[in-house]
């Protein structure tokens, strides 16, 4: 028993993390239809400037905020420097942001060194309770609850605020909100910022969650989150949570029962999903070519 | 015009063709020889991939798969049972079945979806296929790899010098005559316009999976031969940078030329040995694929066709537009 609830939340805190990656990815390319392979750039970029912060000052709360920052900072940069020349070619897209991938990673290698970083997380969120037997870990469950917050709050936002309802009428049809007067360009570029922002505390809390940190991190989560993408529905903000978490916890279970499968799995589910729905499990209607 | 300008590319190229195959005689050093080696494999690799992106329209983020099952089919052959030249073609054969079926497969999964599909499928089965070959240690040795003896005929540098020349001209020639066919040139509308090929009457997944299959065929051949030449084989075949390599290859070198793809070869593997060789007097070189990855991006934004394009297309470009004014200024 005691095993499966670890297990679950092992599953579910690695699911959150993932989600992280994946709303920005989702939301991104419903509205903009960019699919940007330079995600898990700006996840890794997260985890070493949130420990970068972290470290200097000593407050887990201030490098979070770091992160965060440096995220949508680095969001604004690339929609409008990077994205915003070549929107409406989709293979010099794909093409720009793999490149983008490259030079962050790099550049990652050049500012922090090529070696792997060590991160622990804060005296309070250390150890473990203790509840009637079975011991849960403190930080796994500070990462779901991030996690589920995070997740009311965008939903929040899309379905209650007039930015929410803008973004929502641009995932169905960008022309007509722009012949409505709106200027779809702003929203675009809060709306990469906003995932881009999500990804970098993806990157900072994955830290003290694995103990180390590397340049190559990005790619791994970055291939999670494109198989949870496929699974949720490209563009479905709530499919990308649930496939998120059924990718988390088929990866958990998978790595503690069958380790050498686990990446098998989530790539198996993919498949299954491109050959009978290709528009998500949880998507509806038939797929945009 | 156009007739001449083509005699003398040709002529350019046999030159070329020409003094690199004599060129051991004269030149003896054993480092070029090798890096020229390392290029024509690269060039192999990167022409099998702008058959994909240049002449298709199809991103691909996984090529490494294909070029890491040609290097490790040849490697465990070598190893697991003799190193000759029967155990050699089985290995190509088994190279040429995998990769086929792998591509053929990948391709009938999204090939009907939108680019992205593909891009994102095969950038995960060539991690999957990372994965399986460091965790298949009985086979693979994991993340150490292993080394293996090759055939007699290819002991010999120059003569495996000779072959990739050989073979990467030959695969050239074909890859021209393959994209000039009527097969290439369906390829080339559905580059251009997906909707208007189909509505034409193409069946367009057809045709784009037999290009899949076509370039992942050939990878897999640059696979084997950067096996032979190393006669080491470890988990980095797979890894994101053998892609990423091709990539840069074929679009700083132009897109849709193949001779851009050899030239984008030579540029980076050159800049490779060089820069390498810079990283003793300032660290920054060490991370020398940085500058590549600036000079990527700034091509696919500002010269999208590559050197080879952006070169050819200038000219008559000009006249293109001379001759456009001309034509207002008759209709003024």
């Amino acid at each position: 028993m005691e095993l499966i609830i670890n297990l679950t939340l092992n599953g579910l805190a690695t699911g959150m993390l993932i989600f992280l990656l994946a709303a920005g990815l989702t939301l991104i390319f419903g509205l903009m239809d960019v699919l940007n392979f330079a995600h898990g750039g700006l996840f890794a970029w997260g985890a070493y400037s949130g420990l970068w912060v972290y470290q200097q000052t000593g407050s887990f709360i201030i490098g979070i905020a770091g992160a965060i920052i440096t995220g949508c900072l680095l969001g604004i940069i690339i929609e409008k420097w990077i994205i915003k020349p070549v929107y409406g070619n989709h293979v010099q897209q794909i093409l720009i942001t793999l490149g983008l991938m490259l030079v962050l990673s790099e550049l990652l290698k050049v500012i922090w060194g090529p070696n792997q970083l060590t991160a622990s997380p804060p005296d309070y969120l250390k150890g473990s309770w203790d509840l009637g037997g079975v011991i849960v870990i403190k930080y796994r469950i500070f990462i779901i609850l991030v996690g589920f917050v995070i997740f009311a709050a965008v939903q929040y936002i899309l379905k209650n605020t007039k930015v929410g309802l803008v973004v929502r009428a641009g995932v169905m049809n960008k022309e007509m909100v722009q012949a409505l007067g709106i200027n779809i360009q702003k929203v675009f570029m809060f709306v990469f910022m906003i995932g881009a922002g999500m990804a970098a505390l993806g990157g900072v809390l994955l830290g003290p969650y694995s103990g180390v940190i590397h340049a190559g991190m990005g790619m791994e989560f970055a291939i999670l989150a494109f198989i949870v993408v496929v699974i949720g529905g490209m563009g479905n903000f709530k499919g990308s949570v649930l496939a998120a978490i059924l990718v988390g916890l088929s990866g958990s279970f998978m790595a503690y029962y069958v380790p050498d499968l686990s990446l098998a799995v989530n790539m198996l589910l993919m498949a299954v999903v491109l050959i009978i729905r290709p528009q998500g499990l949880f998507g509806e209607g038939g797929v945009r070519r | 015009m156009k007739l001449i300008q083509g005699n003398r590319m040709t002529a350019l190229i046999l030159v070329i063709a020409a003094f690199l195959i004599l060129l051991p005689f004269v030149y003896e050093s054993r480092n070029l020889l090798i890096l020229l080696t390392q290029i024509f494999v690269f060039a192999i690799f990167a022409m099998s991939y702008d058959l994909l992106i240049g002449f298709t329209g199809i991103v691909s983020f996984g090529h490494a798969m294909f070029f890491g099952i040609g290097a490790y089919s040849m490697g465990i052959f070598m190893k697991k049972f003799e190193p000759t030249m029967t155990y050699f073609f089985l290995a190509v054969l088994s190279t040429i079945v995998l990769t086929g079926l792998v591509s053929f497969i990948v391709g009938l999964l999204t090939l009907r979806l939108k680019s992205h599909f593909y891009a994102m499928l095969t950038l995960s089965l060539s991690g999957l296929f990372l994965v399986l070959a460091e965790k298949w240690r009985s086979m693979t040795f994991g993340n150490d790899g292993f080394t293996f003896r090759v055939p007699e005929l290819f002991i010999d540098r120059t003569h495996f010098y000779w072959l990739s020349l050989c073979l990467m001209m030959a695969i050239f020639l074909f890859l021209k005559r393959f994209t000039n066919s009527p097969l290439g040139r369906v390829l080339q509308a559905i580059r251009e316009n997906e909707q208007r090929t189909e509505s034409l009457g193409f069946q367009v997944l057809h045709y784009k999976i037999a290009a899949s299959v076509v370039s992942g065929v050939i990878a897999g051949i640059a696979g084997i031969l950067y096996a032979i030449s190393l006669r080491y084989v470890n988990t980095s075949v797979f890894s994101m940078d053998i892609t990423l390599d091709a990539l840069l290859m074929t679009i700083i070198g132009g897109v849709g030329t193949l001779v851009g793809a050899i030239i984008g070869a030579g540029l980076i593997e050159f800049a490779h040995d060089w820069l390498t060789e810079l990283a003793k007097e300032h660290v920054i070189f060490e991370r020398w694929i940085i500058f590549f990855g600036i000079i990527y991006i700034l091509v696919v934004m500002f010269f999208p066709k590559g050197i080879v394009g952006t070169l050819s297309t200038y000219p008559s470009k000009r006249k293109k537009q001379t001759a456009v004014k001309s034509k207002e200024k008759v209709a003024g």
